[in-house]
């Protein structure tokens, strides 16, 4: 799944530590994220979509 | 609060493991016990084990996450590893036939353990790089 994580975090100028406490997983697991080896939960997406200041899942996340 | 009674529950099944082993030890029944030799010895073993990994988990302050990639990959490499065990099941099962293996019973138990334990933990750790 492509996502704008990055993109958006670095715009934020959050590092990816900073970005994983927010919404509550590891730092592998973001990096993991960008680089689209894992596509997560409908409630980490939300999340992650709260923690970069997006209205909208679809704004992140592409299928 | 949740995590201090977490905590005091692992040292009280720690401390129970030592009494029974030393038990167990004392009454001399775990020198032949269903045919695992030594039972009580490694029950303090384990004990003293688990004592020293819960203290060392209390006196770190670092909060352990556990997220849901985490819990995907332990799935993973649970199931890679069953798949493992049988497919060695099945390989001993041959060689069996070939070449009947006598080995004790603690023995083959301490050899289950650990390949699984490795196998797992090897999985585990292909799994957290490819995927």
């Amino acid at each position: 799944m492509e996502n704008k994580i990055k993109f958006y975090r670095k715009k934020l100028e959050i590092t990816q530590e900073g970005l994983a406490k927010v919404v509550g997983v590891t730092r592998q697991t973001i990096n993991a994220l960008e680089q689209g080896r894992y596509n997560p939960s409908l409630e980490l997406a939300s999340n992650i979509t709260k923690a970069l200041k997006k209205k909208y899942i679809e704004e992140l996340f592409k299928l | 609060m949740e995590k201090k009674k977490q905590i005091i529950s692992k040292y009280f099944f720690a401390f129970i493991c030592i009494i029974s082993g030393a038990i167990i030890e004392y009454l001399k029944v775990g020198r032949d016990f269903l045919g695992f030799s030594s039972v009580g010895t490694w029950l303090i073993y384990i004990g003293f084990v688990m004592l020293a990994v819960i203290s060392l988990q209390a006196i770190s302050n670092k909060k352990r996450i556990v997220d849901e990639r985490m819990k995907l990959l332990a799935f993973k490499a649970s199931r890679i590893t069953f798949v493992l065990v049988i497919f060695a099941a099945f390989v001993i099962m041959i060689i069996d036939g070939i070449k009947t293996i006598t080995i004790p019973y603690s023995l083959f138990m301490s050899y289950l353990i650990a390949y699984l334990m490795l196998v797992y933990v090897i999985a585990y750790k292909i799994i957290e790089r490819y995927n």
